[in-house]
């Protein structure tokens, strides 16, 4: 009986298969492409890379990283492959809800495949995404220079970054926020690779024959090693924060603050304006921004019009037109990295990696930072009447 | 006999044009949480046969799987209601239009589960584009014959007929231009997306300038039927610009540097949220409603079918009889 009707069975779906991969080859659409990483290449022609190193380049990566479809992740990497695997890939759930394909389902539109921050819709937003392949994040618990931890990424993720298009995840699951942090690293860590090998080429003696050495010692061991560690390592990095005295007076310290705030220690004046209001010096560029300024005009000047060309389709095609970054208006209470006392602790500490806000650390010291946090959290309300400490300072609580 | 009397074509009709309604609606809430990919056989469902998929893993399993098996379910319903929709209209409905309109359902309707099942067995974002394409084109075929054998067809209105027309095209045509928005491929670069936005923000003019030109037109010298139309379709314009914009804060934020700064919300944007999900589904619907409503309107203002069906039924019509 069973025998009888499974094959009329599979015939029926067999139809309905043919059926729909005729109408697919009919409506004209041979299949989309698998996803590929997009080389670095403003870094390659800004080091004068051949297509032959390029090439190298690229197939060093794939080795090392593998696709956006199938990631590796060395042991030196530290990475959890498993967690790759359910970021990478095309969108795709199971039975039981288990959704893969997590990156490209909720990050790529704006931070693309690549990480490279040229998703489709990234030349809307402003600030644009992030570019994480230099590596370099901004809201984090560690120094200035240091990589973000664990930590810190999954809490970017839970609360986005208010002001900014980058959403809060807090409606994914745990699992899932833990395994596209990883992905992030990974992406991070392939790009911060990437860039290492592109600029090895300038260091390579004649022998070498433009060619960079396809061993484990170099590839592994010099290059990927050593960046890995610095991920790893993120924990150790992390900002020493004294405690704030519990019976700190408020107004004394928001004086304090306002003191340093305009003195010429600390200088936030020069660039957030006397009025707070991010009207001081305000036409500096991020890092990601400013490497595109500078690597235009150094374009501008060059004599070799062939690589000039080059440049320019690169310049057109694979980087977005550089913006400024104002200083932060500090009258809106917004703030991108965390509206916590302990949060603006760490901004005004290490500054903002990547972008001119810069360290008061060495300049200012621990306690003063407390009192410069202190008066930053009454700049809203500076005009609201006397400010008392039973009184909350977050606006929210307030109204 | 009281089948005499009922309007078998018409209804079957009606019931074709509300399981379409849920049907995009659900393939709209398909893409919205990107769930194409939560069954990944095709005609089958995890290797059961579609229809007896159990009921219990349906509608109490992960959501991604309600949507996606309810799509196929609905998408089976509405080609079911297309065959019974065409065999009624060529027994007893002697309009051409209809009769020629409910094939061409039947065309589509075969041809759409066909582009859903390639786009499932390939992964393809493509078929997927093509598919949210030819969806609403189906819906407006439904609309056009659930009008059309209603009740007789006005007389043409000569040269009133085109602006409607060219409205349902705009239309449609917009609904093309969103649905590449809809089905972003993340390797797409970003002044190709410029592009995408600048038609879809192009094609919202055009469908508002159309959409009003044709109620002024049509309050002047339309019948009532399509006067009411054209005044609806104005509304209903005007709220999907205002879900457009919506749609585009849900995913992006406010559009930074045209806006002042003090207007930023303090609150990030929050991804895979009710109501964003709620303002970007409902901006597709609607979207899809809009053209069912100028396929009504350019039927009422006698751009289609009117001439051709008044002459052809003729009397018949008038003697109310046509329908037996
Ligand atoms: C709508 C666009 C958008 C989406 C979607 C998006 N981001 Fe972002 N993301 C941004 C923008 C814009 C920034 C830069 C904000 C800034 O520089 O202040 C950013 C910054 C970041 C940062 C850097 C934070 C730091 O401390 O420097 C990380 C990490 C990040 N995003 C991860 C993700 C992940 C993971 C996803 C997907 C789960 C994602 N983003 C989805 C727009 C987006
Ligand atoms: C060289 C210019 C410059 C100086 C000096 C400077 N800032 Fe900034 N600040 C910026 C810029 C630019 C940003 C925005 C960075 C971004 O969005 O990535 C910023 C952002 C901020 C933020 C917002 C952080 C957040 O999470 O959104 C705070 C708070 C802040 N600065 C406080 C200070 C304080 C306090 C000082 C003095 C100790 C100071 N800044 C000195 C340029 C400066």
């Amino acid at each position: 009986m069973h025998r009888q009707d499974s094959p009329m069975k599979v015939s029926t779906n067999q139809a309905g298969i043919l059926l729909a991969l005729v109408v697919a080859v009919c409506a004209g659409c041979g299949t989309t492409p698998p996803a590929s990483f997009r080389a670095n290449l403003v870094e390659a022609t800004k080091q004068r890379l051949t297509p032959d190193q390029e090439r190298q380049v690229a197939t060093i990566l794939l080795a090392m990283f593998g696709t956006p479809d199938d990631p590796v992740a060395l042991p030196e990497t530290g990475l959890d492959e498993a967690k790759l695997k359910l970021c990478a890939g095309p969108v795709r759930s199971d039975i039981v809800g288990r959704k893969n394909g997590l990156y490209r389902e909720h990050c790529a539109h704006c931070h693309g495949i690549s990480g490279d921050g040229m998703g489709p819709t990234a030349a809307f937003l402003n600030p644009y995404p992030r570019d994480y392949r230099p590596g370099v994040f901004k809201f984090k618990s560690t120094e200035r220079a240091d990589k973000p931890t664990h930590g810190d990424l999954v809490r970017i993720l839970h609360n986005g970054i208010p002001g900014t298009s980058m959403p809060s995840f807090a409606l994914l699951s745990a699992v899932q926020v833990e395994a596209l942090v990883e992905y992030v690293k990974y992406l991070s860590i392939r790009g911060e690779t990437e860039l290492a090998l592109v600029r090895q080429y300038f260091e390579l003696d004649d022998d070498a024959q433009g060619k960079l050495p396809e061993t484990r010692e170099f590839l592994v061991d010099e290059v990927l090693t050593p960046i890995a560690e610095r991920w790893n390592g993120a924990a150790d990095a992390r900002i020493a924060v004294p405690e704030m005295p519990a019976d700190i007076d408020m107004m004394a310290s928001i004086a304090k603050g306002r003191e340093l705030f305009y003195g010429d220690k600390a200088n936030c004046v020069k660039c957030h304006g006397v009025t707070a209001l991010g009207d001081g010096q305000a036409n500096d560029y991020d890092d990601w921004n400013k490497a595109i300024v500078e690597w235009r005009k150094e374009v501008g000047g060059d004599k070799d019009s062939d690589w000039v060309s080059k440049a320019n389709r690169v310049l057109a095609g694979d980087a977005l037109r550089p913006r400024t970054i104002p200083p932060r208006n500090l009258r809106h209470g917004i703030y991108r990295g965390g509206r916590r006392p302990l949060d603006l602790y760490y901004r005004i500490h290490a500054g903002i990696n990547g972008a001119p806000m810069p360290a008061a650390k060495g300049t200012v010291d621990p306690q003063d930072i407390w009192h410069i946090v202190n008066y930053i959290r009454s700049l809203p309300y500076e005009f609201d009447g006397e400010l008392g400490v039973d009184r909350p300072m977050v606006a929210k609580d307030r109204f | 006999m009281t089948s005499r009397s009922l309007n078998w074509t018409h209804l079957v009709a009606c019931l074709l044009v509300g399981v379409t309604a849920v049907l995009l609606s659900f393939g709209a809430l398909v893409t919205t949480y990107e769930a194409a990919m939560a069954v990944p056989d095709w005609p089958a469902t995890y290797g059961h046969n579609m229809f007896l998929f159990p009921w219990a893993e349906w509608l109490y399993g992960p959501w991604d799987l309600f949507l996606e098996h309810g799509h196929r379910l609905l998408g089976a319903a509405a080609g079911m209601v297309t065959l019974v929709l065409a065999a009624v209209s060529w027994r007893s409905d002697i309009r051409p239009a209809v009769r020629w309109l409910a094939l061409a359902a039947v065309g589509l309707v075969i041809l759409q589960g066909a582009l859903g099942g390639a786009r499932v067995l390939l992964d393809d974002k493509t078929i997927a584009k093509v598919h949210a394409c030819t969806g609403p084109l189906f819906f407006a075929v439904a609309v056009a014959i659930a009008t059309l054998s209603r009740r007789p067809a006005a007389a043409a209105a000569g040269s009133l007929a085109r602006l409607p027309v060219a409205l349902l095209v705009a239309a449609y045509l917009q609904l093309v231009a969103g649905a590449q928005l809809r089905h972003l491929d993340a390797t797409v670069d970003p002044s190709t997306f410029h592009t995408l936005v600048g038609l879809h923000i192009l094609g919202a003019v055009a469908v508002t300038v159309l959409s009003v030109v044709s109620a002024v037109v049509v309050s002047e010298n339309g019948s009532p039927a399509a006067r009411g139309w054209s005044r609806g379709i104005v509304v209903l314009v005007a709220v999907q610009m205002l879900l457009g914009a919506g749609a585009w804060m849900a995913n992006w934020g406010l559009p930074s540097g045209l806006l002042p700064e003090s207007w930023q919300w303090s609150e990030p944007l929050r991804a895979r949220s009710l109501g964003n999900a709620a303002v970007v589904t409902g901006h597709v619907v609607l979207g899809m409603l809009i053209l069912a409503a100028t396929v009504v309107l350019a039927i009422e203002a006698g751009a289609i079918g009117g001439a051709q069906a008044g002459r052809e039924a003729g009397d018949g019509l008038a003697s109310g009889r046509v329908f037996a």
